[in-house]
């Protein structure tokens, strides 16, 4: 990816030529900059005002541990207990949700948006499956495949599921036509075509829902292992409630939090990575 | 070298029927031969069909009555024999400069070695080289227009159409290729079909240029171009040229201009 830009900007227009070439940023190097401070003020006011709040006495501990507090119940949970363990087990749920869920809604997604025959034969169906809520088919999907970690990846690959196969869809039904009609210019067979236009015209939807999914199904592990199941950072949150353990679930809290930032950042990196030919609007 | 082809159109029509509206006629009887390696433009007002009439020799579209043959044999769908230059470059944004001119040459079946060649060639031809992984995004539109016109040639067209491919750039930058689209088909030999409405584009390029009228689009005026090359747009003769074909369009620009439906 670095490579392109010493070959370009050395380069020069051959004599005679109007056109001047503007130097321009080249791949994704604005991922790699030096960070910026400036998103650091809030967290830290936010933090300050807790301590406060914490030190003054103004809410109840119960309520409201001091940041310092939430700090050693994590090493607490961490050493003396089985967080390391919880996490892992809602990371390998939500890494393979997201993957079936977003493999199989690529492929069927390609799939309708060549065919308007296996878009007719999916569409009502899935518009119909669409509109009950993941967590709704959690109970009966317990049922069949109990509270382990199987009912959970199939219902939030379902959630990760249509949102991945509505863009991909979307996306290839919005390529335009003048790029179809170039590929009938150069022959271009139909694989040729899906392979070097269709596809990448829709890569841009594609990647974006990617990157929505991927958040959506780290919130929704949450919630479904809070509603069945006996490990995972959502079962601990909720024993956390019952227990009154605040102090434990302000420290699951924070981890989910800074995962979903985790994961929404490498999608971000994932996209600019992908779509480096695309010129965006960068603030 | 492209063996340049030789085109006949003879005598083309085509129709359009819109619902609820009576017949258009888009061509009427339009005939005419391009000799091989002449460089021919085909000028006319907007919807005088002059841009219909290159889709149908591009072969995009042959619900047509008539004939088109290139090199005696009636043209069938799309070939790579058959090169266009769209008005908008239509590079693709995610391939980059050797990357989109590769894409003219998937199915011409040659080698890697070949095709790496052939890409380096135009890319030079065009005056591009140093910009092989540029994205059309990192290009102006001037240099996406010379990409567009190597890819049009990469893969040796017997006859390569340009369908007012300057129409959309400044006039500095048209001028400018104008004179580089000249030297690129003598450079070539390969025959040419351009579709413009500049007039003066079209006497500084061709050998022959058709000029076209609207309602039915139909072949108003056949004026031969035998000033040497390169031309001079100020000299006497040319000047006359352009009259006397803006006269055939109803543009003669000494009368005052009569209104005209867009």
């Amino acid at each position: 990816m670095a490579n392109t830009s010493d070959t370009i900007e050395g380069a020069a227009v051959e004599a005679g030529t109007v056109d001047r070439p503007t130097p321009r940023r080249f791949g994704f190097g604005r991922v790699g900059r030096a960070p910026n401070l400036i998103g650091f003020i809030l967290p830290f006011l936010i933090l300050s005002l807790w301590q406060i709040a914490a030190a003054r006495a103004w809410v109840d501990p119960v309520f409201l541990p001091a940041p310092l507090t939430v700090v050693t119940a994590f090493w607490k949970m961490a050493t003396k207990q089985h967080l390391a363990r919880d996490f892992v087990a809602s990371i390998t749920i939500v890494g393979q949700a997201f993957i079936y869920g977003s493999v199989v809604a690529v492929a069927l997604g390609i799939a309708a948006g060549l065919s308007r025959k296996v878009e007719q034969f999916f569409g009502p169906t899935f518009d119909t499956i669409r509109h009950i809520p993941g967590i709704a088919w959690l109970p009966l999907i317990v049922l069949w495949l109990g509270i382990g970690a199987p009912a959970k990846v199939l219902v939030i690959a379902k959630s990760v599921f249509f949102p991945v196969f509505l863009n991909t869809l979307q996306g290839i039904r919005s390529v335009e036509k003048n790029y179809i009609e170039l590929a009938k210019v150069l022959t271009l067979t139909r694989w040729q075509l899906v392979r070097k236009v269709i596809l990448p015209a829709a890569m841009p939807s594609i990647m974006v829902s990617l990157r929505y999914a991927a958040g959506l199904a780290w919130a929704l592990v949450v919630v479904a292992e809070g509603l069945s199941g006996l490990e995972g950072l959502g079962f601990l949150i909720f024993r956390a409630q019952g227990l009154l353990l605040t102090d434990q679930l302000l420290v699951c809290m924070v981890i989910i939090g800074l995962v979903g930032f985790a994961i929404d950042r490498s999608m971000y990196v994932a996209q600019k990575r992908v779509l480096k030919w695309k010129q965006g609007y960068d603030g | 070298m492209a063996t340049p082809g030789h085109l006949e159109i003879r005598n083309v029509s085509k129709t359009y029927a819109l619902p609820g509206r009576p017949l258009v006629n888009v061509l009427s009887h339009v005939g005419f031969d391009v000799d091989p390696g002449a460089f021919v433009t085909i000028v006319g007002p907007s919807g005088c069909g002059k841009s219909t009439l290159l889709r149908l020799i591009i072969g995009l579209d042959d619900d047509y009555r008539g004939d088109i043959l290139l090199n005696g044999r009636r043209i069938v769908g799309t070939a790579l024999s058959r090169g266009i230059v769209f008005q908008d470059h239509r590079l693709l944004p995610w391939l980059t400069l050797q990357q989109n001119i590769g894409l003219s040459l998937e199915n011409s079946g040659w080698s890697a070695k070949e095709k790496a060649s052939a890409i380096r060639d135009h890319i030079g031809l065009v005056g591009l080289s140093g910009f092989e992984k540029a994205y059309p995004h990192e290009l102006s539109g001037g240099m996406a227009q010379r990409a567009a016109i190597a890819r049009g040639l990469a893969n040796r067209p017997e006859i390569l159409l340009l369908d007012e491919p300057l129409g959309a750039l400044d006039a500095l930058t048209r001028v400018h290729l104008q004179a580089e689209i000249q030297r690129i088909w003598e450079a070539e030999g390969v025959t040419m079909i351009l579709v413009t409405h500049d007039v003066e584009e079209a006497v500084f390029l061709s050998n022959r240029v058709v000029v076209m009228s609207a309602n039915p689009g139909r072949i108003v005026e056949d004026v031969a171009v035998d000033l040497p090359f390169p031309r001079d747009r100020a000299h006497v003769d040319f000047i006359a040229l352009k009259r006397r074909i803006l006269a055939a369009m109803g543009e003669d620009e000494r009368r005052p201009a009569s209104p005209r439906a867009a």
